[in-house]
């Protein structure tokens, strides 16, 4: 297996007296995206502050790139991109000059083309002379990618990626963000949309209240944490009843039959927990 | 400074070299002056404000009027007065009109339109009685009436009733038993008689604090813009690091302070022979405007909370420079103030063409506020960017 790309290990982190870091552990290996997941207040701005050098734990590790974050936080940040949840860039500059006073932070040497070819991934290539301050949401958010992506880096911790994007364009990022999983980068993806998360991430972590709940692929978590079922609905005099078969259950294939035998059935579908339902039901609280 | 590691750590990354500490610091002033550039307030604010700054100076009066016009009624009486003065009777510094009449008199002293053609208005009227000389030999009482300006001073009023007494005490035969040297004043210092300084050369060094505070005011907007819209993080999230945006900040801040002001004082004419020291004294002026900025940028939420403060340090920093604008009129805890060295060493090279030599304690006082200020505005801005 190679090497991690992030290794974060006992990682703590307190604001005063609150301790809102309590000993996460994780690792990400190139190529390969890892879900980060958690209601808000659960510590996953923070674990990535912690990961961009802004903050330093005051216990355990955080290594990018098999280097110390905090020692060489120059070093490290020039193979790291960054997409905030914050649409934070420079409204009155043009897309074309945010990315290339990025380039330069970067030293990324005659980044003319490849500002043009990334703002042409990101559908912005219209747009490129035009003030930000005039773009909407979505562009912007597309912009953000562009950004993170200004380098060419290894390593991508990207925040609500997708966030006040409509499909067609979710699924433009998302096809960028596979892209660059396949050349080899690491991803940790933060979201709330678990269906994204189900459909882009290897694994995922699950945050709450500072500590890592369950770590695993979503197949695993769903399998170990929810249910498998099958929804069976029929005809109940004038209305329509639905019932559960959980599959795990012993007598699901004979409860099913029966259902099936009494011939009022409307439709039969197979149900499968979601990681909300997961979430929800390894920590008893929603991902909002 | 950048090492042969880090170089062959990014020699790995395909497009990317390891970026320098200075060219950090230069896309960022770039970046700065770009959005600077681009905001219309300064766009506006900062040559309206040059514009309207050397327009008053170059509008006032570039010397002082040292000329004193008096009225006299009756006319017999002028040489008397200029006699009782102390002053020689072609001194271009005491203007002696004779009026026939004493009303047209009273009416050219309050209002410059009823000065009969071809007579200067005077600034003080004094009628004396026709048998003043007669009255005064006969040791009989005589009263005389002066005539001022709303605008004339309390101590010109004073000097024009003690020569109106000194007129009758010579007449009568009686001059004042006073004995003045043959130069009568003894001067300390540089006698500026004739050469006093005109209210535009007093006013230069506080429109040069005025346009120091604005850019002050423009980097402090630029620095909570940065904060508030939380690309402060972005930056801070490349290998650019905490000291690298501080050091922009300041540059930028005292580059747009020293420029303008620097505009002002070419378009004023303010560099004399010691033009180095002034050089040095806007500078060191432009610097403790940077630390102001930062310190009121990180201070303030938005724009107007960041308006709050300057204007606060604004007011501060202003006092030593009204003082210059009306001399004697500032207290002795004005020193304290930071710009009171800065105010000093400006008026001292622009105005009485003071080297460093002279100029050294100010110097040294502004230079020690100087790094207070900007350490504390670095300090300030450090804080906020990390818990940005």
């Amino acid at each position: 297996m190679a090497a991690p790309a992030i290794e974060v290990d006992g990682a703590r982190f307190a604001y005063g007296a609150n301790e809102v870091v309590k000993g996460v552990s994780f690792q990400v290996a190139p190529g390969e995206v890892l879900g980060f997941l958690g209601p808000n207040g659960a510590g996953k701005s923070t674990t990535i502050r912690m990961l961009t050098g802004q903050l330093k734990p005051s216990a355990g590790e955080v290594r990018v790139l098999g280097r110390d974050v905090h020692k060489e936080r120059s070093q490290v940040m020039g193979r790291v991109g960054v997409s905030f949840e914050e649409k934070n860039l420079y409204p009155m500059m043009t897309a074309e000059e945010n990315l290339r006073f990025f380039a330069r932070l970067y030293g990324v040497a005659h980044p003319d083309a490849h500002i043009r070819s990334l703002l042409d991934q990101v559908g912005l290539a219209a747009r490129g002379r035009d003030r930000v301050a005039g773009y909407s949401k979505g562009m912007r958010q597309r912009l953000m990618i562009a950004r993170a992506l200004v380098h060419d880096p290894d390593v991508l911790l990207l925040d609500e990626p997708t966030d006040g994007l409509d499909p067609v364009s979710a699924e433009a990022v998302r096809d960028v963000i596979r892209a660059r999983v396949a050349a080899g980068n690491a991803v940790l993806l933060t979201t709330h949309d678990m269906h994204e998360a189900d459909e882009l991430s290897h694994r995922v972590a699950f945050l709450n209240a500072g500590t890592v709940h369950a770590l695993d692929t979503p197949e695993n978590l769903k399998l170990a944490h929810g249910q498998r079922l099958v929804k069976v609905r029929v005809r109940d005099g004038e209305g329509i009843r639905e019932e559960s078969v959980p599959l795990d259950d012993a007598q699901a294939g004979a409860r099913i039959q029966a259902l099936v035998d009494g011939g009022d059935v409307v439709t039969i579908h197979t149900a499968e927990a979601t990681l909300e339902d997961v979430f929800l039901g390894m920590t008893g609280r929603g991902l909002a | 400074m950048t090492t042969r590691r880090t170089r062959e750590f990014f020699a790995r990354g395909a497009p990317t070299h390891a970026p320098s500490r200075a060219g950090i610091v230069a896309a960022i002033v770039r970046k700065d002056l770009t959005t600077f550039g681009r905001d219309r307030l300064w766009m506006i604010l900062t040559p309206f404000a040059l514009l309207i700054f050397v327009g008053i100076y170059w509008l006032m009066p570039p010397r002082v009027d040292e000329t004193l016009v008096v009225g006299v009624h009756p006319p017999a009486m002028a040489a008397a007065l200029k006699l009782a003065m102390g002053v020689a009777q072609d001194d271009p510094a005491l203007t002696v009109v004779p009026f026939a009449d004493v009303e047209a008199m009273a009416a050219a002293v309050a209002d410059a339109d009823a000065v009969p053609e071809g007579l200067e208005r005077p600034l003080v009227g004094i009628s004396l009685p026709l048998d003043l000389l007669l009255r005064a030999r006969l040791g009989q009482p005589a009263t005389a009436t002066v005539y001022v300006g709303i605008n004339v001073p309390d101590e010109v009023r004073g000097v024009m009733a003690t020569a109106v007494r000194e007129v009758a005490a010579t007449a009568a035969g009686a001059p004042l038993p006073v004995a003045l040297t043959s130069d009568d004043v003894i001067v300390l210092g540089t006698d500026r008689t004739g050469e006093q300084i005109a209210a535009r050369e007093r006013m230069r060094p506080l429109m040069a604090f005025v346009v120091l505070l604005t850019e002050s005011l423009a980097l402090a907007s630029l620095v909570s813009v940065e904060v508030s819209q939380r690309t402060a993080s972005a930056l801070l999230a490349t290998p650019a690091r905490t000291v690298d945006v501080l050091v922009a900040k300041g540059l930028v801040g005292t580059l747009l302070a020293f420029s303008q002001a620097l505009i002002l004082l070419v378009a004023t004419r303010a560099f004399g022979p010691t033009w180095p020291v002034l050089l040095v004294a806007v500078l060191l002026g432009a610097m403790m405007m940077a630390g102001i900025g930062m310190l009121t940028g990180a201070a303030g939420h938005d724009f107007i909370g960041t308006l709050f403060y300057g204007m606060g340090f604004l007011l501060v920093l202003m006092v030593p420079a009204i003082g210059v604008l009306f001399p004697g009129s500032a207290a002795a805890w004005v020193q304290v103030i930071p710009s009171y060295g800065l105010v000093e060493a400006m008026v001292g090279s622009s105005v009485y063409g003071l080297g460093f030599a002279d100029l050294a304690g100010p110097l040294l006082a502004a230079a020690g506020w100087v790094v207070v200020v900007f350490m504390l505005g670095w300090w300030a801005l450090g804080r906020k960017l990390v818990q940005t």
